[in-house]
């Protein structure tokens, strides 16, 4: 029988408060206290996450941050550093029990499969993308989405971005790049390793085509229908006491 | 009356081929590790393990070092992708030859 998930469709909040949201989703999850739910959502301002473990010195230009305007926000997912640009780009995340007949309990597996979903609604948009383990989307050999998952007390929460029009010379300019990872991978310039819709397809793509398109592609991959929702009372609670620890020094510094 | 202590401070960078990219910043006191902050974009299951992992280094004689993590590893149930322990032994030890 096909399942229904909640989809917590579009919603544009800042960095600490899409953080706290999906933390709290997930924190709530534990318990059967909330649905299996995929969200999709935007930043405003934009703003650069950093995976768990990396340095914001090593990561992040700040004084280009503080002249455009861009936050600057750790998860609580390892990876790497992603630029979400308001104007460009869609994040989504999952969540779902680590025990579902869908998911698979090794976590590559889970990526490969969660991923598959981003895959296959990129295809409904014309972009032949690929999975590239452990945790990238690769199209036209080019990065257009980057993965990051962690699992709690039986959770699986997994997020993502997908690079619809982002600025990826402004990217380049809030990220900081180190010299070994360029030259590992031979590429003279960080732009040639990244694209997004808009460049790999050639015309412009909405936000809504985007949206409709990752849709799809979670329905048709995990076999479930997505219905749209709001975050429960105990979710938004929960969400706004994290607010707190997402904005401090404390966390976001805190390597 | 003791030796004035010899401290030294170092940092490295190290690509895994392949991978992810690791980076450590430690600093040596009369020969045992009295900081050590590791980051990269590496994943480790669960996240905080990182938090045990410096610890455990922290206090340890430069020369056991590869004990150290080693026993690290061993004794606590970690899932790592994109990094192996020998990657962090790795640079952890490039950071000593790293003088600030």
């Amino acid at each position: 029988m096909t399942e229904t998930w909640r989809l917590i469709d579009m919603r544009v909040e800042d960095a600490p408060t899409q953080m706290s949201m999906d933390e709290a989703i997930a924190t709530l999850r534990v318990n059967e206290k909330t649905p299996n739910t995929i969200r999709l959502y935007r930043w405003s301002p934009s703003a650069v996450s950093i995976g768990y473990f990396q340095s914001i010195e090593n990561e992040v230009n700040l004084d280009n941050c503080r002249r455009y305007g861009v936050d600057v926000i750790r998860r609580i997912t390892g990876g790497g550093a992603v630029y979400h640009d308001y104007n460009g780009e869609i994040t989504y995340s999952l969540v779902a029990p680590e025990t579902h007949p869908k998911m698979p309990r090794d976590i590559l597996s889970s990526y490969q499969l969660i991923c598959g979903s981003i895959v296959n609604g990129l295809k409904e948009l014309g972009v032949d993308a690929e999975f590239k383990p452990v945790n990238d989307i690769v199209a036209g050999g080019k990065k257009i989405s980057g993965n990051a998952q962690t699992r709690r007390h039986g959770v699986i929460l997994q997020h993502g971005t997908v690079l619809v029009d982002s600025d990826i010379r402004r990217m380049f300019e809030v990220l900081k790049v180190s010299d070994a990872k360029i030259s590992d991978k031979l590429i003279k310039t960080v732009e040639e390793r990244v694209t997004n819709l808009r460049r790999y397809t050639g015309r412009e793509v909405t936000f809504k085509e985007a949206r409709d398109a990752l849709i799809h592609g979670f329905e048709n991959t995990l076999d479930i229908i997505l219905e749209p929702g709001e975050l429960t009372r105990k979710e938004k609670e929960l969400a706004n006491n994290l607010h707190e620890k997402y904005s401090s020094k404390e966390w976001v510094f805190q390597r | 009356m003791g030796l004035p202590a010899v401290k030294s401070m170092g940092k490295a960078e190290y690509k895994i081929p392949g991978g992810k990219l690791l980076y450590a910043e430690t600093e040596i006191s009369n020969g045992r590790f009295t900081y050590v902050k590791i980051s990269g974009d590496f994943f480790m299951h669960p996240e905080e393990s990182i938090n045990l992992l410096e610890d455990a280094v922290k206090g340890t004689n430069v020369e056991n070092i590869d004990y150290s993590i080693r026993h690290f590893f061993e004794s606590n149930n970690i899932t790592l992708f994109g990094v192996n322990p020998n990657d962090f032994l790795y640079v952890i030890k490039l950071s000593l030859n790293n003088d600030k």
